[in-house]
């Protein structure tokens, strides 16, 4: 069994009276795809954004190889191995693709400070830049701006641009939102490939997706860990059934 | 790679610098003319400085003014009263302390952003006009006076007599060029490729792992320092610094000369300025309600041209918008 990298005690985030986060306790494991799926408002979204740092927690303690990071600033995030995309596509839209993914990778290799070298000098950075790009099947529109690129191509950039973080663990919130059929499938080719490298945290709605390519799967709902299991008796479980899957009329 | 972003920004600076060399020859000691841009040529720095603040950093200040008038202050009040100091010297003295304080007042004003920055800065700036327009010791409303200039001599050499108005417009015009090249650099640097993707999405910077505080700091003191050095060499050429060289309404006439030459632009800088004060020039010697008109021009230059008049030239030399 691989090893725990991240995790989650007690974790509570409210919003005032709502509690989005309570009492969540939740593992992730190294070079598995952990799917975290629920009905709207189960706070998927939220233990992402917590997983982060881009909120910090009400209470409890995040662990990371087994050290509480919970305290650390939102930047320090990042820079421990936690990388994140976005459920709106966050990307630079003026530069280029190959520019989004460089802004990334500067962070990791430094000299950020440097007021007089040019960017375009720092090969290292470059190179770390366009084989985050080829990765993820986007090294022909490296020199395109990011604005012209189609939006499933935007959603592999901000994938990319976590690779180019070099992270440990990718925090991955809804990469498929809004996808095509085709544009789903290069995504999950993709997470397929990505999870034999990397600890992934996944929240997604396309449960054709989800089912496929999940080792885990956590069932969140009112901001409760309801059940962590395998895709398998995810499936046949009657409350999971319940309290999701089940229901047709429940529109996700 | 040439540290120039498109054709237009190219052509203008080589033009810009080749009259700007040659321009006095042809004036012939002209003294008026040739003070009239030595001044637009100091403004252009201070409207540089500014507009790499507002449009490359996306920090929108109304309060930097307070650093123009500052670096005159600092050199006044540095300086012994009847004794050439050194220019270099004192340049490195202005830009430093100035540099200081722009670090003091960054640390609080950048804790804030959009409409809140904006009211911090010019709070701040007031406060400084005040203090200034108020203390006796530093000559209250009618501020303090330069009696010797400085000399420039650098290893023993003296180039620049800054008494002399030609000299002291090449200076200026040196001043401008090197602040040009300067913030060129620093925008193709790897610094100002984290200055370009907070600028757009300060969120995704940070999600990325950049503090974006700390390239916020670095970028207003920089521009401070500069826009100190604007005003002492304001202070240099008109030999007396006041306080209304910080009141606010210099800081919304940098901000009008940069939106004017196109935000971000650094070079439309320049055009704003020389466009700004040119119609100011020549309206002033039409009607007596320049402002006026000058307004209505105004608003009808930015509405009409988008990316300023460094957007317009770009597109006039068949460049894509960037």
């Amino acid at each position: 069994m691989s090893q725990t990298i991240l995790e989650a005690e007690n974790l509570c985030k409210f919003w005032g009276g709502l509690k989005a986060l309570n009492e969540l306790n939740i593992q992730f494991k190294d070079k598995q795809l952990h799917s975290i799926v629920g009905p709207n408002g189960a706070g998927k979204s939220t233990l992402l954004n917590t997983l982060c740092g881009a909120y910090p927690a009400t209470s409890g303690v995040i662990l990371y190889h087994g050290k509480p990071i919970t305290n650390l600033k939102s930047y320090e995030f990042c820079r421990a191995g936690i990388g994140r995309s976005f459920q709106k596509t966050n990307i630079f839209h003026n530069a280029t693709c190959l520019e989004n993914c460089c802004i990334a990778a500067q962070q990791r290799m430094g000299g950020s400070f440097n007021l007089f070298k040019k960017r375009s000098k720092n090969r290292q950075i470059t190179e770390i830049a366009r084989s985050a790009l080829e990765q993820v099947g986007l090294a022909a529109r490296a020199d395109t701006r990011a604005t012209e690129v189609s939006y499933g191509e935007q959603r592999q950039l901000e994938i990319a641009m976590v690779l180019a973080t070099a992270p440990e663990v990718l925090l991955l919130d809804e990469p498929m939102a809004g996808m095509g059929h085709e544009e789903s499938q290069t995504i999950i080719s993709l997470l397929k490939e990505l999870k034999k490298k990397y600890c992934i945290v996944l929240v997604e709605h396309d449960m054709d997706a989800v089912f496929e390519l999940s080792d885990l799967m956590t069932v969140m709902v009112d901001g409760q860990h309801l059940i962590t299991d395998t895709v398998e008796n995810i499936r046949n479980n009657p409350l999971v059934q319940d309290a999701y899957l089940g229901n047709d009329d429940e529109v996700f | 790679m040439s540290i120039f972003s498109n054709k237009s920004e190219k052509i203008f600076i080589y033009l810009f610098f080749a009259i700007g060399l040659f321009i006095p020859l042809f004036l012939e000691g002209n003294t008026f003319f040739i003070n009239k841009f030595s001044t637009i040529i100091i403004l252009a720095i201070f409207v540089m400085s500014l507009d790499y603040l507002v449009g490359r950093t996306g920090l929108i200040t109304l309060g930097h003014a307070m650093f123009y008038g500052l670096g005159g202050y600092i050199f006044t009040i540095l300086a012994p009263e009847y004794e050439a100091v050194n220019f270099w010297v004192y340049t490195f003295y202005v830009m430093l302390i100035s540099g200081f304080i722009a670090l003091i007042v960054g640390l609080i004003v950048l804790r804030t952003s959009g409409i809140y920055m904006i009211m911090i800065t010019l709070a701040l700036a007031q406060m400084s006009f005040y203090f200034f327009a108020d203390s006796i010791e530093y000559g209250g409303q009618d501020g303090l006076f330069v009696y010797i200039k400085p000399e420039t001599s650098i290893f023993g050499l003296n180039f620049l007599d800054l008494e002399n108005e030609t000299h002291f417009y090449y200076l200026c015009l040196l001043s401008l060029f090197n602040c040009f090249v300067f913030f060129k650099i620093i925008m193709n640097s790897s610094f100002g490729r984290v200055i370009d993707a907070l600028k757009e999405n300060p969120d995704r910077a940070t999600a990325l792992g950049y503090n974006i505080f700390h390239f916020r700091l670095i970028a207003y003191v920089l521009s401070s320092s500069l826009a100190a050095y604007a005003g002492y060499l304001f202070a240099l050429q008109f030999g007396f610094v006041n306080p209304s060289m910080m009141s606010w309404d210099v800081s919304a006439t940098a901000l009008v000369m940069a939106l004017l030459g196109g935000q971000g632009s650094i070079y439309g800088a320049i055009i704003g300025s020389f466009v700004y004060e040119g119609l100011h020039y020549f309206i002033e010697h039409l009607t007596e309600y320049w402002m006026f008109f000058m307004g209505a021009l105004i608003i009808a230059l930015v509405l009409t041209l988008k990316n300023g008049m460094a957007g317009f030239l770009n597109t006039l030399s068949g460049g894509k918008r960037s």
